[in-house]
């Protein structure tokens, strides 16, 4: 990519209307003469359209995709052709709705034993009781969804190579791989309420580096684990690749950061764990 | 609306000459660049991107024989640079002109919506038993998971294909590129029909 390139993170803030004229020129000047630059911009654009289509944007980014994606009947037509796609392949996996049972007619009604007709207004009632919790069980997904995706963008904005520069960090921990250092005691790190960001220094101990490098954050107990791509390595003294987290995700337990490095042609190396502990 | 452009043909001799020298080359350049300059006029909330892209292509024409020979650099940013004009003489959608085409003259009723849902849903058939087996099979597999497991999924699966997460996005965005034209068509062929 020529000169700066663009970050996952500002890419969905140009597809939303959200960057200056002159950095939005930038951006569409390199669409159009870089390939790799094209590919960002397509793969930015069908995460947007994905979270769309889950409904996991915020009120504000709906507002901005609907206004950008989602104005012309060409746009909208092409916005329910995706949805279209999407529900195919969610039925095709066996997740078809069940449809509704046809209301009773009184005829019907009249012929069902006197019992049926009692347990009627109780089975309606558990119905819509279960039908309430459903919905509620939907909202927490949702709710939770959003939660995660909202850390996701905040991680990425976290990590990217001018954040990293320009903003000291204020507390840092430097790990290395579980294989590495299987004789040493496990790194632990005390979270008090004054920490916000942590940052994590990975040592690289692998021979070959790679352009680029991604990290898989596994927190203690089953929570879901965040991914941040295109890290780069640093090679002062020796080398290491930087990742920084805010401190409220990372749970008291066991948590591993897993390392990935990402050839030219998105071929992967073995990865590489580290773990730490986190104590209050 | 996009217009009848036409082009002469030595004007379009010199433009594809100065996009590549290979012919084939050349023409395939001159096709992406044209979605290219769409996308841009509609990212920039432009009203008929269509046509202003044949607009570009006009207004190139008319100069490519003495730019060519002076302009410096790769040819498509002299396109670029007709377009951003463009972008600053165009109304904005919704601001100062209104598409026809965008146009309510009326909502349309259900028992249209409802033709209409049921039309795309023929045409997304059609299309999908059309799809190559493995393209089907991974746009299938790309979307049929639940919202909690989508990530981690799609990470598994750019992890299987051997590319990344970035990679898969692309290869989704243009397979249902794919899918979209053939349902448009597809649509256009079903309502002459009727």
């Amino acid at each position: 990519m020529k000169e700066e390139g663009a970050t996952d993170a500002l890419l969905r803030q140009f597809l939303l209307g959200r960057v200056e004229d002159e950095e939005r020129q930038r951006i569409e000047s390199l669409f159009i003469t870089d390939s790799q630059m094209k590919d960002k911009v397509l793969a930015a654009e069908q995460k947007l359209i994905d979270d769309y289509l889950d409904d996991c944007l915020t009120t504000a980014d709906k507002e901005a995709f609907l206004l950008f994606h989602g104005d012309t009947a060409a746009q909208r037509r092409k916005l329910e052709i995706a949805r279209s796609i999407q529900e195919w392949a969610v039925n095709r996996t066996g997740k078809t709705p069940i449809p509704a049972t046809p209301p009773l007619s009184l005829w019907d009604r009249l012929r069902l034993p006197k019992k049926s007709i009692l347990i009627l207004p109780i089975a309606a009632t558990a119905a819509v009781a279960i039908v309430f919790a459903l919905v509620w069980v939907n909202n927490r997904r949702t709710e939770r969804n959003r939660e995660f995706l909202a850390v996701q963008q905040e991680l990425a904005q976290l990590n990217t190579p001018s954040s990293l520069r320009d903003v000291p960090a204020e507390v840092h921990l430097t790990l290395k791989p579980t294989v590495v250092r299987s004789v040493e005691s496990q790194p632990e790190l005390l979270s008090r309420p004054n920490i916000h960001i942590v940052e994590l220094r990975l040592l690289w101990m692998q021979e070959k580096d790679y352009p680029s490098y991604q990290a898989v954050v596994r927190r203690a107990g089953d929570g879901q684990p965040y991914t941040l791509d295109n890290l780069t390595i640093e090679k002062d003294g020796g080398k290491m690749i930087r990742i920084r987290v805010p401190a409220r995700i990372l749970t008291r337990g066991n948590n591993q950061i897993e390392l990935t490095g990402v050839a030219a042609n998105g071929s992967k190396s073995s990865s590489e764990i580290y773990s730490f502990f986190v104590s209050e | 609306m996009p217009r009848d452009l036409v082009i002469p043909p030595k004007s379009l001799d010199e433009i594809l000459d100065w996009l590549h020298p290979d012919r084939d080359h050349a023409g395939e350049i001159y096709v992406q660049l044209r979605h290219d300059l769409t996308k841009i006029f509609t990212w920039n909330r432009c009203a008929d991107p269509d046509g202003l892209t044949d607009e570009v292509f006009d207004r190139v024409s008319r100069k490519v024989h003495g730019v060519r020979l002076t302009f410096e650099g790769d040819p498509k940013l002299y396109f670029y640079g007709v377009a951003r004009n463009l972008v600053k003489e165009s109304p904005k959608r919704a601001k100062r002109q209104v598409s026809l085409e965008d146009t309510d003259l009326r909502a349309p009723e259900a028992s249209t919506q409802d033709e209409v849902a049921h039309m795309r849903e023929e045409c997304l058939n059609r299309c999908l038993q059309d799809l190559d087996p493995e393209k089907k099979e991974l746009i299938l597999s790309y979307y049929a998971k639940d919202k909690q497991a989508k990530i981690d999924y799609r990470s598994e699966m750019a992890r299987e294909l051997g590319i990344t997460v970035e990679t898969l996005r692309v290869r989704i965005h243009r397979l249902r590129g794919t899918i979209e034209t053939c349902i448009e068509r597809c649509l256009d062929r079903m309502g002459q029909k009727r």
